[in-house]
């Protein structure tokens, strides 16, 4: 019973962590980086934007790692 | 369309490009006939390979599905045309991968405990009554017919560059020929185990094309100090008032577009066929892992210093061919016009096997895509029409036979269909239609996310909620197309994806209705949730 309610809890956080991630990424959250009319920025050389982009696809890709070795693996083995 | 002259033309690339050409597809028909040779000539086999695809033929059969063409050079062609903002919508192709466990785990769960071959199997399973099959069956051709015209329009295409002015109908009809066989013969086994080796192609053709342009250029370093020539406009967000590429349309594309894709039939036959819950749990990890990187690191990138590397000849103008440098027709061409240049000059005799590589698979793509809508017509069809509806008594010998003469009498209107396109005004206003009904047909499929999510997660719909739902959802994308030339219209669709704003109208007129209709009978939903356990 511990461990169920240890995976919802993990669910809900990687569930807001997603939606979060698209917010952020592709989403309203990218003009904070660098909105239409602004000077572009770069971060080691690389457009700010880019690295912004790459950036959240990890998140969203580590977000479906994680769920899918912790969450839907147990959820399969419990059948 | 694929213009693979460049490709051809500048370079010497000898008679390698034909050769790897012919030996594709001297292995497709291979597989089709290894594909016939293991199959047990049963309707489940036929259309679901018995149910039991493991995890390598699952994975890629989804990636190769997933994509058309229109991924190897309409991804870095928008890049090209719209900079930075739009490699963002890489980001829905994660949303898709946990779609592929979250969506199609549930759906393979009760494709196998109630022998269910076609979407409108399990959602007119779940509600009841035929109408919401005839509406799934609609929403579901509406996706695959569009597809597979404008494939086989793209094979004619690539005959034409490679063979020559005259070949088109020649081109288009060996190429359908050769799908046909192996769809014919093999069915699902036949076609996902082409999609393997498609899928294989895709994806290293897409990052192999992103590595060669950075090593050409001299390495990561100076390839983006070339990118960071670009103009603002490239390297910064844009404004809704002026262009989609905003946040607000990329957010709600990431959000629904990759669903749309994922509960198109011919996917959702594919988690049918899945073997396991392990076998999609993996898929999902390296779908969303895999596919994104080879974008985002691989022919994105090609786009990106594209447009510094052959800029337009007046910024100011927009990108028509005689504003585009010479040689370069469209931005959709930016990828091939980049490798055809330079992976022959860089690796020699070993570029031009990769350039011939990479032109195979843009091919590859276009035929994993028309191979696997083919299919899913077939069931579709057979399944949801002429089972129910012709001849409810049919053997399961007869429904497999009406499928492959459906698959066979699709395969030659859609030839037909693209020949008058080529040759008479008819055809061509024709043809014209059916590539707009192309750019709405995910917009359509992605109407059955509601009630898949129902029949899943929620069961709180019922059946005139789902039918009222969909029918809403789908006049919604017709709207949208009869009334495209209005200012009020451009303007929405350049800030909320279209399938988005018809999911809308669609979960809204659902919920409405699902509360004053007569609910799903209590004890049919416990039998659903105990085969989803």
């Amino acid at each position: 019973m511990k461990k169920e309610s240890k995976r919802g809890k993990l669910a809900t956080a990687l569930i807001v962590i997603f939606l979060f991630a698209l917010v952020m990424g592709p989403g309203p959250g990218s003009l904070l980086i660098n909105p239409h009319g602004s000077e572009p920025k770069f971060w080691l050389g690389v457009p700010a934007l880019y690295v912004w982009a790459v950036f959240w696809f990890f998140v969203e890709a580590g977000v479906v790692l994680i769920a899918a070795q912790f969450i839907w693996k147990k959820e399969d083995e419990n059948g | 369309m694929v213009n693979l002259n460049f490709f051809l033309s500048r370079a010497d690339l000898g008679n390698t490009p034909y050769v790897v050409l012919i030996v594709y597809l001297i292995i497709l028909l291979a597989l089709g006939i290894f594909g016939y040779i293991r199959s047990k000539g049963t309707e489940e086999d036929y259309y679901l390979a018995g149910r039991g695809q493991g995890l390598l033929v699952t994975s890629l059969t989804i990636m190769a599905t997933f994509f058309s063409g229109v991924a190897l050079l309409g991804f870095p062609g928008m890049v090209y045309e719209n900079g930075v903002s739009a490699m963002f919508i890489a980001l829905n192709l994660p949303v898709a991968g946990a779609a592929v466990y979250l969506l199609g785990n549930g759906i393979r769960k009760l494709g196998q405990a109630r022998g269910y071959v076609t979407p409108g199997d399990m959602i007119a399973g779940y509600y009841g009554g035929s109408g919401v099959r005839i509406v799934v069956a609609i929403l579901g051709m509406l996706y695959v017919l569009p597809y597979i015209i404008i494939q086989i329009k793209a094979g004619g295409g690539l005959a034409q560059q490679l063979f020559g002015e005259n070949m088109f109908n020649l081109g288009a009809a060996a190429l359908s020929a050769v799908t046909l066989l192996y769809v014919l013969v093999g069915g699902m086994r036949s076609v996902a185990w082409t999609d393997v080796l498609q899928g294989i192609l895709l994806l290293s053709g897409a990052l192999l094309a992103g590595i060669a342009v950075i090593i050409s250029l001299g390495g990561i370093e100076p390839f983006f100090s070339k990118v960071a020539d670009l103009d603002a406009k490239q390297l910064t967000m844009h404004d809704p008032k002026e262009s989609k590429w905003n946040p607000w349309w990329i957010l709600t594309f990431c959000l629904f577009a990759s669903l749309a894709s994922i509960v198109q039939p011919a996917q959702w036959m594919r988690f049918y066929a899945a073997k396991s819950s392990k076998t999609l749990r993996q898929s999902a990890m390296i779908f969303a892992i895999i596919l994104p990187s080879c974008f985002l690191f691989g022919v994105m990138l090609v786009g990106l210093v594209g447009r510094a590397v052959h800029p337009p000849i007046d910024p100011n103008l927009g990108l028509i061919a005689s504003n585009l440098p010479e040689g370069l027709n469209k931005p959709s061409q930016i990828a091939v016009f980049m490798l055809g240049d330079q992976l022959p000059a860089m690796l020699g005799g070993l570029g031009i096997i990769l350039v011939s590589v990479i032109m195979v698979a843009i091919m590859a793509a276009s035929m994993s895509t028309a191979d696997s809508n083919l299919h899913a017509l077939g069931g579709v069809l057979t399944r949801d029409i002429y089972d129910k509806f012709i001849n409810p008594s049919a053997t399961e010998k007869q429904r497999t036979m009406v499928g492959r003469i459906v698959i066979v009498l699709a395969t030659c209107l859609a030839l037909l269909v693209v020949s008058l396109g080529e040759n008479t005004e008819f055809g061509k206003g024709l043809l014209e239609t059916i590539m707009q009904f192309f750019f709405l047909a995910m917009a359509f499929s992605c109407q059955l996310v509601p009630p898949a999510i129902d029949i899943l997660y929620v069961r709180k719909g019922t059946r005139a909620g789902a039918i009222a739902g969909m029918c809403t959802g789908g006049a919604v994308v017709l709207a949208t197309y009869l009334f495209s030339e209005k200012e009020a219209t451009q303007y929405l669709k350049r800030i909320i994806d279209l399938g988005c704003l018809a999911i809308i109208f669609n979960v809204v007129v659902f919920t409405i209705v699902s509360t004053i209709t007569k609910k799903v009978d209590p004890s049919h939903i416990e039998r659903f949730k105990r085969d989803l356990s």
